[in-house]
């Protein structure tokens, strides 16, 4: 759980790094504007998104708010096709069934799809300490893993890294320089990965959605490599959050319409794979074993409050493509995982306020992800909720709560107002060198505070 | 009660740092036919501190509205966000029936007033304020308003984009908010205008405070555009 907390002053000091990038500030900029640009395109082709949208919400929560019906439904169902389904409270308690299944089969070599959820407990570096090898296959965070990194944006993980430096990175693989071509270095990718999935003793993927009534574990990628992942090596593990379960597979209709277009604008993602138990006698492909790992890691926290929405998340993106902060910080300075609004709502919810407490505050409250979100989750309402929160829990700063506090009293009052601002006046060639002033004034000049106030011209 | 009697809300933004913009908002309601009544003991809605999350803070100062204001009239504030503080909030933190709340140029518009032209032949940029695009969906009324006064408006690559200021998120994250209000600013001479129109004191403060630093391009509120021109 730790591996998503951040210390109070991680946010700021993150987007100053990013902001000074230039090259990162241009590759942000591009990747948002096209990812925002296509979904909007791709919203406009529906006659009327509106509907769809409030259809996606309330199949998103009807599961929500039920999730352990729905736990148990998935687990008959997957049981009765020869599938293991296993509830990890804890992070630990995941990554130590995931080892012990690749132990079980002593598998050396593990191919993993693109999975969040695996990032979030920090799986790989369990793996990897266990002696396992561990290849991610989405390209993009085949890239990233080469590079020692981990993927920070839900879609285009890679969209900070330049052809020139994914060469070297490539190069480094082949053993010979190769250049810095896109055709070149794709061919490259698809040559390792082909060996990997051909020689992958267990399979590693997450799950878009999972299936209540069949059991089903839905994934969708562009690269197919989620395919490959869970029906080549002899052992598919699936891990998911608790919260990715809808009832019923007429549900997925709504949902994959829109997550499709709301992540990278396309009507369809190029593979969308429905896997429903492991490889049955007389089937020639897919895996001899089948788990899927549901992790709650916090998400419990979530249930039965005013903050149950988030659940409903489906990790598309969307919010992150239009949200004016992460269009200048890029995903890291959220932590390790989760970025954009959703993972300012969501990590503080997973780890507790006191251990993200910036998050609830990296966003100007404009409202973008809130419009943007495919099964209307209020994000900016959520985020203001935290705030409320970060106080009552005692969260907050001391010295901010003071100072509103003061402020509040004296704003009670026009006599109070009149006379503090009168005091900030006189005080104003001050205000520049402390506290809030000198954090505004090292940008932007403090206005004069006007002499003459409407109220006294009347 | 006359049934065109009108609560002016200064907001505190708006009286401290741009009261020439209060003083225009009235000129615009009475040249319109109004009564304007300006409560004298109007502060403030409060939410500089309700989007910090310190409702109690909150409260004291948003009593300060409920105590000025009466349900008996609209009340017309030149400040998309404190609008929607006082119409989407304050009687849910106050446990109170909810005020006739009118952003001004949406207050104008609806009531269909003229305009003299006095922006004859220049291009202006408009800046949408989030709280007022996204909350009250106020959109085509400043626009309306401003090119009914002769002005052309040239469309910023991307008007609706927040521009930084965010109440307390422009001390906590002062590089994010300020590298948002360049870009913001970037769009202005980019697309041909001269002048960049907000209808949020809070916007404008943290703009104008922007661009007279870095030599961009001036800041006005949409109430001076209308009442006085864009020069003032």
């Amino acid at each position: 759980m730790s591996g998503l907390a951040q210390s109070r002053d991680r946010f700021r000091e993150v987007a100053r790094r990013k902001l000074d990038d230039e090259r990162v500030q241009e590759a942000i900029e591009v990747s948002v504007a096209r990812l925002r640009s296509h979904r909007l395109e791709a919203w406009g082709e529906l006659e009327n998104v509106e509907p769809l949208r409030q259809r996606a919400h309330e199949i998103r929560m009807r599961a929500v708010r039920d999730i352990d019906r729905y736990l148990e439904e998935f687990t008959r169902a997957l049981e009765a096709r020869g599938g293991h389904v296993k509830v990890c409270v804890t992070a630990e308690e995941a990554t130590a069934y995931v080892t012990d299944v690749c132990r079980r089969h002593e598998a050396k070599l593990v191919a993993k799809s693109k999975s969040m959820a695996t990032e979030e407990i920090r799986l790989n570096a369990a793996l990897e300490a266990a002696g396992l090898r561990v290849v991610e296959t989405d390209l993009g965070e085949y890239i990233l893993q080469l590079g020692g990194e981990h993927p920070a944006h839900i879609i285009a993980p890679a969209l900070e890294k330049t052809t020139d430096e994914i060469a070297v990175l490539f190069s480094d693989v082949e053993g010979a320089p190769i250049p810095a071509e896109r055709e070149v270095l794709v061919r490259s990718a698809r040559e390792r990965l082909r060996g990997v999935f051909l020689e992958a003793d267990v399979g590693i993927t997450g799950a878009n959605f999972v299936v209540a009534e069949t059991g089903t574990v839905v994934t969708v990628t562009n690269e197919g490599n989620a395919r490959l992942v869970s029906s080549l090596p002899k052992v598919h593990i699936a891990i998911t959050g608790i919260e990715r379960l809808v009832p019923t597979l007429a549900d997925l209709g709504p949902l994959l319409q829109l997550l499709g277009r709301s992540g990278t604008g396309q009507r369809l993602t190029s593979y969308t794979h429905l896997v429903t138990g492991p490889r049955r006698a007389g089937e020639e492909d897919g895996p001899d074993e089948l788990h899927v790992v549901f992790l709650e890691n916090g998400r419990r926290n979530l249930m039965g409050t005013k903050y149950e929405e988030m659940l409903a998340c489906i990790r598309c993106g969307a919010c992150l493509n239009v949200c004016p902060v992460y269009r200048k910080t890029a995903g890291e300075a959220y932590g390790p995982v989760y970025s954009g609004p959703m993972g300012a709502v969501l990590v503080p919810l997973l780890v507790g306020l006191d251990r993200a407490p910036s998050l609830p505050h990296a966003s100007s409250l404009c409202g973008a992800c809130t419009e943007a979100c495919p099964v209307k989750i209020p994000l900016h309402e959520l985020l203001l909720e935290l705030r409320r929160d970060l106080v009552e829990q005692r969260a907050a700063r001391w010295r901010e709560r003071v100072a509103l506090s003061l402020w509040s009293f004296a704003w009670s009052t026009v006599l109070g107002y009149r006379l503090s601002t009168w005091g900030a006046r006189l005080g104003r060639p001050l205000a520049r060198r402390l506290g809030p002033g000198r954090t505004w004034a090292a940008g932007r000049e403090i206005p004069p505070l006007a002499r003459k106030r409407f109220r006294s011209w009347k | 009660m006359s049934s065109d009697r009108v609560q002016l809300f200064a907001t505190c933004l708006g009286d401290l740092i741009v009261p020439e913009a209060v003083a225009d908002a009235d000129l615009l309601l009475r040249e319109a036919g109004f009564d304007v009544v300006f409560p004298r003991r109007q502060v403030c809605c409060g939410q500089p501190a309700f989007n910090a999350g310190h409702r109690k803070a909150a409260r004291r100062v948003a009593r300060t509205f409920a105590r000025a204001f009466s349900r008996h009239a609209p009340v017309v504030l030149p400040s998309g966000s404190c609008a929607t503080m006082v119409s989407h909030y304050l009687p849910e933190l106050l446990g109170t029936e909810p005020y006739d709340v009118w952003e001004l140029s949406a207050f104008l518009a609806a009531r269909e007033i003229d305009l003299p032209r006095r922006n004859e032949g220049r291009t202006v940029a408009y800046h949408d304020s989030c709280h007022m695009l996204r909350e009250l969906r106020i959109h085509d009324q400043p626009r309306r308003l401003l090119e009914q006064t002769g002005a052309t408006i040239a469309m910023l690559p991307r008007p609706d984009l927040c521009c930084g200021f965010g109440g307390t998120f422009s001390v906590r994250q002062p590089e994010v908010s300020v590298a948002m209000a360049d870009d913001k600013l970037a769009g202005v001479p980019a697309v041909g205008a001269e002048v960049l129109v907000t209808a949020d004191p809070g916007c404008l403060m943290h703009l104008r405070g922007r661009s007279t630093r870095t030599g961009g391009p001036a800041v006005v509120h949409l109430a001076t555009a209308l009442a006085r021109g864009l020069d003032g």
